[in-house]
């Protein structure tokens, strides 16, 4: 009891202290999930919004490979991605192994079929009349497309937060193609692995802080923007 | 002419919900589609405000044949405008509801804003330029949705039962913009009802259907019954189970058979009161409902149902009942037809 006290009252003074090596690898983790985050939503939304607008065959196979996807492990995504990355791989040539390059490439796959799914969904919940109302006013596919995304958008918005709550949060990627390495790959997640692996427990607990601190945030966030939409 | 179509079919499957072989609309004049629950009229609608395409039929559209696909029905789309039986709009203001058509047919900002002030005078929603959309009620929402339909000036605006969703105080406020604007905008307005009154009121021009069919009267008086032989060359009908007539029986007729009749408004007369009984095909009952339709009176007498006479005045006149006398009520038996 006595280690989780002294534990919690060191992590806080850690982070009240703004610790060098606490807010590089805090730095690292927002790097990485922001940018995993743009990416994926920048080919999930058009991905998601494209498959609810279209009728074509096979689309509910198409809904039910993104659906199972969410359930795809970390470390096979790592593994996967290893494959292609390492120096014996396809991809080798490019140096992409423990770079945040390659953490980034591993959590995009993570995330797109989160951002893709709850898109269709979003999209989907939107009442038709507004595809009808945007056509009878002389809008044309585009405009009435651009309609419904814009009455989507609370639902698009929490696609986008509950991905970035994914990857923030997940540590199979960024140890298998991030490496671990300090100062450039160190994530709040792998840190916290190294940590308790070192018995350690003050930057793990101030680095558990902070990730449940921004995981709350993400929720509030995404509950936030869940109810506009449903509203 | 505004609207020619011809061998019009819409089907669903194996389910032909629309067949209209021939029909022609002019321009200038309000048309009133009449027909009960499920006659198609939102179906023809969305045909004529080409947001859904026909399985089969051809539409011209002003001497200009209408082809069904996406680009080509912009450019008419531009022309009609469809108001929905519930309207829904955009989640922002009114003023940016009201400018969405003018965005779109990239008119200049300044023109603009007068013309969305205009068309909000019009619906009497000028105070409410800047209030959220969602945050009006159901009458205030039907007058935004007229507004942001007229905004763009269209040559014809097409309805879908205008009045259903808001109150009787909001009711007569939208049908006097839409006389209004037919009369003074001359724009074209074809509306769904069911409700007669509301059509003999505003329409000019009475369209009726009834199961997807073109029909030559307003379907009133069409009630469910059944028809069962009672004797050689005898049938009785039993209307919703309230009245019995009597009719000649036919070949068709051999067994009890369900399904709808239609009674001829015009072909009912009022006989004085019977004492003590009536005879057959007579019944006695309340008028309920008195007006006048187009140089007739429009009569409702309830005899356990709602039964609609159509008289020429000058009959009317010889010996007029008021609402809620009681009168007898004889009908024909060739005022009668199993449909």
């Amino acid at each position: 009891m006595d280690l989780l006290i002294d534990s919690f009252l060191s992590a806080i003074l850690l982070i009240v202290s703004l610790d060098r090596e606490m807010l590089s690898v805090v730095g690292v983790s927002l790097t990485v999930s922001t940018s995993s985050t743009l990416i994926a939503g920048m080919i999930g939304i058009p991905v998601g919004i494209g498959i609810a607008f279209k009728s074509f065959a096979g689309k509910r196979l198409v809904i039910t490979v993104l659906n199972t996807l969410l359930a795809l492990p970390t470390v096979v995504i790592g593994l996967m991605v290893y494959a292609f990355i390492s120096r014996r791989g396809v991809l080798g040539m490019l140096d992409l192994l423990y770079t945040q390059k390659a953490m980034v490439i591993g959590q995009v796959i993570l995330i797109v079929p989160v951002v893709a799914t709850l898109t269709i969904a979003a999209v989907s919940r939107i009442d038709d009349r507004y595809r009808k109302t945007a056509m009878t006013l002389g809008a044309n596919a585009r405009q009435t497309a651009l309609v419904i995304v814009r009455e989507a958008r609370f639902g698009i918005m929490a696609a986008v937060i509950a991905a970035f709550g994914r990857v923030i949060a997940e540590v199979g990627i960024s140890m298998m193609l991030g490496g671990n390495a300090r100062g450039f790959t160190r994530t709040m997640t792998t840190a916290m692995a190294l940590e308790y692996d070192k018995g350690q427990f003050t930057l793990a607990v101030a680095l558990g802080i902070i990730l449940m601190s921004l995981s709350f945030g993400m929720n509030l966030l995404f509950h936030f923007f869940q109810g506009r939409a449903r509203s | 002419m505004l609207y020619t179509i011809s061998g019009l079919k819409q089907m669903y499957g194996d389910w032909t919900v629309l067949d209209i072989p021939r029909l022609s609309i002019d321009e200038g004049d309000i048309y009133a589609l009449l027909g009960p629950n499920g006659a198609g009229k939102t179906t023809l609608l969305n045909i004529l405000g080409f947001l859904s395409r026909p399985s089969i039929g051809t539409i011209r559209f002003r001497s200009r044949d209408v082809h069904f696909s996406e680009p080509a029905l912009q450019a008419f789309r531009r022309e009609v405008v469809m108001v929905d039986q519930t309207p829904i709009l955009f989640t922002s203001t009114v003023y940016r509801n009201v400018e969405f058509g003018l965005k779109v047919r990239r008119i200049p900002a300044a023109e603009r804003q007068r013309m969305i002030a205009d068309a909000l005078d019009l619906v009497g929603m000028n105070r409410f330029a800047h209030a959220m959309g969602h945050h009006l009620s159901g009458g205030e929402t039907q007058r935004v949705a007229l507004a942001r339909a007229l905004v763009v000036e269209p040559r014809v605006l097409l309805c879908d039962e205008p009045t259903a969703s808001v109150d009787a105080e909001h009711q007569a406020t939208v049908m006097a913009i839409l006389k209004r604007i037919n009369r003074e905008k001359r724009i074209s307005i074809i509306f769904t009802t069911h409700d007669r009154l509301q059509a003999v009121s505003l329409g000019k021009q009475m369209i009726y259907l009834n199961q997807g069919r073109l029909a030559s009267n307003g379907l009133e008086n069409v009630f469910p019954a059944t028809l069962t032989p009672v004797s050689r060359g005898q049938l009785e009908c039993t209307v919703q189970g309230a009245i019995r007539l009597t009719l000649p029986a036919t070949a068709s007729h051999r067994d009890e058979k369900r399904g709808r009749i239609l009674i001829d408004p015009a072909r009912l007369s009022l006989k004085e009161r019977a004492h003590p009984k009536p005879a057959a095909n007579r019944f006695s009952g309340r008028v309920v409902q008195l007006s006048e339709e187009k140089g007739h009176i429009r009569m409702v007498v309830d005899v356990g149902i709602g039964l609609h006479l159509l008289l020429k005045p000058a009959t009317y006149r010889k010996n007029p009942p008021l609402v809620g006398d009681r009168v007898d009520v004889s009908i024909p038996p060739d005022a009668v037809r199993f449909i």
